[in-house]
């Protein structure tokens, strides 16, 4: 940090044109994990200012789905958040359900909590890796993405698919467990715990990584609080908050689980308290598996929609097939809003209904967008060499916030 | 958590880093699978390329209007007997005199795989496979012609050693020859 102080709130000090000030453009071409473009002005090299410019991947999720049948923005709400597409799509079908009036059963309710958190850990992986190349070690960032693989294969045998699951529906959830996932969970867990014990001597506790992230772009716990980030940024400057615990959906309530939280707010914590939901997530994951109840899987009200063929192939391959009703969905008039705790933070989801074939409005806000505070108010007075670190630290998924 | 936080005195942190690291240099974990001359047995769930069952389609068009992406096409197919486009399936001699319908075509540059139209339909006509690597020369080919469509997906590198993955304690992911 530099001795000078600058105030952030007075940007009229910064002469644009003038040559006080240098002005670098950092991107938008793909400046770290999405097209952004940073404007970073710099006295010699301290960060005087940063403006983000986003919106270079904006793909109107929106707009798409207030022209569609309700069924079909599952798959778009995914594709925003390619990480984390378990929870946009949890959070997009809880607000549904409070809409239809749908309630699923336990089963499914464990099966979302479930694939929430594995998806969880692999977005923590991603997250972690993209740190590390930020920081440039490739070391890390190869172990992040090669260990997200076991889970992905996870994903793979419950859902059919290895990303872009579209596992959850109104009402439950697609297919149930596979014969012989626990096994092969739990030997994913133990492969995992194994590895975060040599990720700690290979990165999290190396002089390396500690030298430069630590002290580096702290946000205090007061600030996070007035900025609005989310997530575990937010747990990271020393906030208790976690939607799982406050405001529970899908099977938390019933689930024990910690929120961990930091004190300092600065890169460093936000490093520890990633490695630190994945050790919860594994927990949580053994839990579920241990305490799953027995029975259906799609709420009543979608079952006895089925036709003959259909119903065979639930009893048999434990597949939900869609009736009728998924194309013709009417939920009725209304509003509804939903939360869900991504691996980036909160999703935050609000719908109204007409009553129509179509949303009347649709809205969104991810986790990433409402980081973007971070980038204004932490950088600056940091040298330029800090930036990557500050935005490897944040987790920031450009295509995420444009949405 | 300070104890968590609390910074590694330099030399135990770098000889500990590098130690980790040479261990792994001699008995690294690679979890890589030697594509094309190995290739996956995927899990019978896998969403991967899909054909439909020409007798058992009603022609309903369900999964027409279930279509994220709106990929699917239906085209106009008529069956039973005078039959002129195309002449009539097997199994299908119940039928008397021509009688329109329709079948689906899926165009695979649009299609995302989320399985919404297999599991809509009302019979259960479309048969699934695991078959996910194909590519296409031709813009054509992404757009097939309905008799084209039908023709179960072709897996390439038919040759290779098929394997299935497994979780492993000391490697993550194994591959063990498929049963
Ligand atoms: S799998 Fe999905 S995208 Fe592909 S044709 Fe079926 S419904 Fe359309
Ligand atoms: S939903 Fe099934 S029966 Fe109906 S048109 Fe499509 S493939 Fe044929």
């Amino acid at each position: 940090m530099s001795e000078k102080v600058y105030n952030i709130d007075d940007l009229q000090n910064i002469n644009v044109e003038g040559e006080k000030y240098i002005i670098l453009q950092i991107g938008p071409s793909h400046p770290g994990s999405g097209h952004m473009r940073l404007k970073v002005w710099l006295d010699g090299d301290i960060i005087v200012k940063v403006d983000p410019d986003i919106g270079f991947v904006h793909r109107t999720s929106e707009w798409l789905s207030e022209r569609r049948e309700w069924i079909k923005a599952v798959p778009i709400v995914e594709r925003i958040m390619l990480p984390d597409t378990v929870h946009a799509n949890l959070a997009y079908v809880l607000t549904v359900e409070k809409l239809l009036g749908i309630e699923p059963p336990p089963r499914a309710q464990y099966l979302r909590s479930l694939v929430a958190e594995i998806n969880r850990i692999t977005s923590h992986l991603y997250g972690i890796g993209i740190f590390g190349i930020f920081l440039g070690s490739s070391t890390v960032y190869m172990w992040a993405f090669g260990d997200r693989e076991p889970f992905i294969d996870l994903m793979e045998m419950l859902t059919g698919a290895r990303i872009t699951t579209s596992y959850i529906i109104p009402g439950g959830v697609r297919w149930d467990l596979p014969n012989g996932f626990k096994e092969r969970a739990e030997t994913v867990l133990q492969y995992m715990e194994r590895r975060l014990k040599d990720y700690e001597d290979i990165w999290v506790k190396n002089p390396v990584v500690q030298a430069r992230t630590i002290n580096v772009g702290t946000l205090k716990k007061e600030d996070a609080i007035r900025l609005g980030v989310v997530g575990p940024n937010l747990r990271a400057s020393g906030v208790y908050y976690d939607t799982r615990k406050h405001h529970p959906y899908a099977a938390y309530s019933n689930l024990d689980f910690e929120v961990p939280t930091m004190k300092n707010g600065d890169s460093y914590d936000r490093l520890l308290i990633r490695v630190e939901e994945i050790k919860q997530s594994i927990k949580l994951i053994r839990q579920i598996l241990k305490d799953i109840p027995e029975g259906k899987i799609i709420a009543d009200q979608i079952y006895n929609q089925l036709n003959p063929v259909m119903k065979k192939n639930y009893e048999e391959k434990k597949r939900v097939m869609f009736p009728a009703f998924m194309i013709h969905m009417r939920p009725p008039a209304g509003e509804a809003s939903a939360k869900v705790e991504a691996g980036r933070g909160e999703i935050f989801f609000y719908i109204k209904s007409t009553g129509d074939k179509y949303p009347y409005r649709f809205r969104w806000v991810t986790p990433s967008f409402r980081n973007l505070p971070y980038f204004t108010h932490v950088t600056v007075g940091h040298r330029l060499a800090d930036l990557p670190t500050i935005y490897g630290s944040i987790d920031y998924f450009p295509p995420e916030a444009d949405r | 958590m300070s104890e968590v936080r609390k910074p590694r005195d330099p030399l135990t942190g770098h000889v500990k880093a590098l130690a980790k690291g040479f261990k792994y240099l001699v008995e690294p974990n690679r979890m890589t699978l030697d594509y094309p001359a190995e290739t996956m047995k995927l899990p019978p769930n896998y969403r991967g390329f899909f054909t439909v069952d020409d007798k058992k389609c009603i022609g309903c068009s369900m999964c027409e209007m279930v279509c994220p992406p709106e990929a699917i096409t239906m085209v106009p197919r008529i069956i039973g007997e005078g039959g002129k486009t195309i002449p009539a399936p097997e199994g299908e001699k119940e039928v008397k005199g021509p009688k329109r319908t329709k079948r689906p075509v899926v165009n695979w540059g649009k299609c995302i795989f989320c399985y919404f139209c297999v599991d809509v339909c009302p019979v259960d006509a479309f048969i699934p496979t695991q078959v996910h690597d194909l590519a296409f020369e031709k813009d054509s080919e992404y757009r097939p012609s309905y008799e084209d469509y039908l023709k179960p997906p072709e897996e390439p590198y038919k040759n290779s050693k098929k394997v299935i993955s497994k979780a492993d304690l000391k490697r993550g992911v194994s591959y063990e020859p498929a049963p």
